[in-house]
């Protein structure tokens, strides 16, 4: 089965960790513990094909802007999930920022963008406008960690990509 | 302001000397009744407290600097002053430290061998001291938390401890220093992803991946946060009693996750195999991607768990494949077996013996058994009813064989009912005479034989009311004069030796038949001696010789008292001393050559 490495890029408090939680284990906490570092877990994904592969899912720490460690923790990844929170559109703009700076060790690696917090869809900040222009340069999925929509759909989304 | 008025007045030609500079211009001028007095009049009406006060400044200045002069010749005793004070102490020692932090600072950068010189001979017992408290405390530790658990672990521990002979602390030691290898996992240097991991047999599954990731995150961490351009990394890392060591290499990492104490070797040997690895990347052809060499059966086999403690040497082999010997246990099970066999044994002859007892006593007349209360070769007693004229308990018991035990008997009175009981019962009760027969059967009384006609009469009144008789059948037969009869039955024996002689052949040597003749004789003359008493009469016993018609009357005198002592000696020998001898020819003499017996019957006196 082959393994792909998957980082978790944005800002804190957007709901990476809840993210994973929720594809990983389904659980979600409203608790929130700020992530030290990163976090590291596996799901095994099986495709509409039939195929397999196990997605190595990189939790890491929440900032604004990659620094040398973050970057460390991008080595070898395959694809990268990058998370704002629709209620902060500044976690916008610094998930596209690390998009940014993130290619330059990792041109190729396939990002898709979750717009997360769906379930507080009445006080998002980011304008559906918004999310339409950024749909014409990388996938984009409104997600809720808190009740899981769209999270399926995000992952579903890598592991098609990284198969095909 | 007044300075500044003072400044700009001596900015004045007049006062172009600057007084205040020179000390030598504040001296009073010399009153010479010129212009310069008016000056100077001007000057102290102007300037004179100033001048007093700047005079009296440069004497203070001056004071200052011989102080100032003084100061390091007066520091150190000033200083040891301001120490002893108690007031003080306080206050010099927070103003020393920041000095004297930055001096020694200063002192290690510079002069960093004068420093260690210095220390050294503190460090060393410092450190010694530090370790044998530190394992002090490890051993106490491992004494208290262990000694007080009753685990399966620990009792193992216990076990060997003492066929081993050592003590419990040094094999609880022994045992957290074994080691054994849990996980192993070869994992891609950049991203982190498990290329190959292999565990243990019995280790419980993990998530490698995850494990593979967080371990290669946490190298970044440290490489990133301590590392230095030296390449310093993340080599180990301890968690309780896991260990992980960590050998990098340039395209992947070999982490070995273990417990308990690893040797050194296996260090050396998980960089070669980490080295085999990658001489097998290089070996792989140049488009294959990494990961396929976790599917190498080389590399399975370096990072097989077993095969990396196999090659890290027998010394350092784990606890789990070394052989002990079984022969203590061999030993102690067979000692086990012989105890238990020996107590089983112990208490089977016990039983064995007490039950036979019980039986005797069941089967006792007159007894009747309650309970035996008995303690294996260590107390016996004996509850039950006992019939005073039942036959005494103590032979069975004493015959019991219970080793040192003396059984007690407990035992309450009653009557029984048992015809043997009754009939010693009715023996003790009614005496009766050796001619008298008593038998009981199913209670019934039979008395029979002869018995004097008193006792006769004595019996047919108590015997029916002895205890336990149901009924009395006699047969008794009153008998006759026992004097009486003794008599007729003396005459009646002394009657058989007549005609009874001991021949002889010649002189005073007996016949063939001799012997037997003279053991007849004996025997009726005992007969007759007991009639005699029960007679109450006396018997006299001559023994005479006898001879036949040849010779003279000299010589058969001699003969015949020959013969009588012959044959008295031999009734003697027999037992028969009362008789007398006779050298005449007695009543009746045969004439032949013999010897023989009379008895006359007397009266007693």
């Amino acid at each position: 089965m082959a393994t792909h490495k998957v980082c978790m890029l944005g800002d804190f408090g957007v709901g990476k960790t809840s993210l994973v939680a929720r594809y990983v284990r389904s659980t979600f906490s409203d608790k929130y513990l700020t992530t030290v570092g990163v976090k590291v877990d596996s799901k095994e994904v099986v495709l509409a094909d039939g195929g397999a592969l196990k997605l190595v899912l990189w939790d890491i720490a929440g900032r604004s802007a990659l620094d040398a460690p973050s970057a460390n923790y991008l080595r070898g990844a395959s694809a990268l999930l990058l998370v704002a929170d629709g209620t902060r559109e500044g976690s916008l703009t610094s998930a596209l920022k690390l998009l940014m700076q993130s290619r330059s060790s990792l041109p190729d690696a396939f990002a898709v963008l979750a717009v997360n917090k769906l379930d507080l869809v009445a006080r998002w900040e980011v304008a559906p406008a918004t999310l339409a222009e950024l749909r014409r340069s990388l996938p984009v999925f409104e997600t809720s960690a808190l009740s899981g929509a769209g999270v399926e759909q995000a992952f579903a989304e890598i592991a098609a990509r990284l198969h095909a | 302001m007044t300075t500044s008025g003072l400044g700009k007045a001596l900015d004045d030609p007049p006062a172009a000397p600057a007084a205040v500079v020179a000390p030598a211009d504040v001296a009073p001028v010399p009153d010479t009744g010129a212009p310069s007095d008016d000056f100077e009049r001007l000057r102290e009406l102007l300037l004179g407290g100033e001048r007093r006060e700047l005079a009296a400044a440069r004497a203070r200045i001056t004071e200052l600097e011989r102080t100032q002069q003084d100061l390091p010749r007066r520091l150190p005793g000033a200083a040891v002053e301001a120490l002893r004070s108690g007031k003080e102490n306080a206050r010099v020692a927070d103003a020393l430290s920041e000095p004297v932090a930055q001096a020694l600072g200063s002192a290690v950068q510079k002069n960093r061998e004068s420093i260690v010189d210095a220390l050294f001979p503190i460090i060393g017992p410092m450190i010694r001291k530090a370790i044998a408290e530190a394992l002090r405390g490890l051993v106490a530790n491992l004494n208290g938390a262990i000694e007080s658990s009753f685990t399966l672990r620990g009792l193992q521990w216990r076990l060997e401890a003492w066929r081993g002979g050592v003590p419990y602390a040094q094999v609880v030691l022994k045992h957290r220093l074994a080691y054994g290898i849990d996980h192993v996992f070869l994992i891609e240097r950049g991203s982190g992803l498990v290329l190959r991991h292999a565990s243990a047999p019995g280790q419980p599954p993990l998530d490698a991946d995850a494990i593979a990731g967080m371990l290669t995150a946490l190298g970044d961490f440290v490489d990133d946060s301590v590392g230095d351009d030296s390449g310093g990394s993340l080599d180990a890392a301890q968690v309780g009693e896991d260990l992980v060591w960590v050998e990098h290499g340039p395209r992947a990492n070999l982490a070995c996750f273990m417990h308990g104490v690893p040797p050194v070797e296996l260090r050396a040997l998980l960089e070669q195999r980490l080295e085999e690895i990658h001489a097998q990347v290089l070996a792989m052809p140049a488009d294959t991607p990494l990961r396929a060499i976790g599917d190498n059966a080389l590399v399975q086999d370096l990072l097989d768990p077993q095969n990396l403690l196999r090659d890290a040497g027998d010394a350092a082999a784990p606890i789990a494949a070394r052989t002990t010997s079984r022969a203590p246990i061999v030993v102690i099970a067979l000692l086990a077996l012989a105890l238990v066999g020996w107590f089983a044994v112990d208490r089977w002859r016990w039983n064995t013996r007490i039950e036979t007892l019980r039986a005797q006593l069941v089967a006792q007349p007159g007894f009747v058994l309650g309970r035996i209360e008995a303690k294996p070769w260590r107390s016996l007693v004996v509850h039950g009813l006992l019939d005073p004229d039942a036959p005494p308990l103590a032979p069975l018991l004493d015959a019991a064989d219970l080793g040192k035990v003396v059984p007690k008997l407990d035992a309450t009175g009653y009557v029984s009912t048992d015809d043997a009981v009754i009939a010693r019962r009715a023996t003790r009760l009614l005496a009766p005479p050796p001619t008298v027969t008593l038998a009981v059967h199913e209670r019934v009384l039979a008395l029979g034989g002869q018995a004097p006609a008193q006792w006769i009469d004595n019996a047919a009144q108590h015997a029916a009311w002895i205890a336990g008789v149901a009924r009395v059948e006699s047969t008794l037969v009153a008998e006759v004069d026992g004097v009486v009869a003794a008599r007729a039955e003396l005459h009646r024996v002394l009657a058989t030796l007549d005609g009874i002689v001991v021949p002889f052949v010649q002189d005073g040597e007996p016949g063939a038949d001799a012997g037997r003749i003279t053991d007849a004789v004996a025997t009726t003359l005992k007969r007759a001696t007991a009639l005699a008493v029960v007679a109450k009469q006396h018997l006299a016993i001559t023994v005479f010789g006898s001879n036949d018609n040849s010779g003279g009357s000299e010589a058969n005198a001699r003969v015949r008292a020959v013969r009588a002592q012959w044959l008295a000696l031999a009734l003697a020998a027999r037992g028969f001393d009362g008789a007398r001898t006779s050298d005449e020819a007695g009543p009746g003499a045969p004439n032949m050559r013999a010897a023989y017996v009379r008895a006359v019957v007397e009266v007693a006196p």
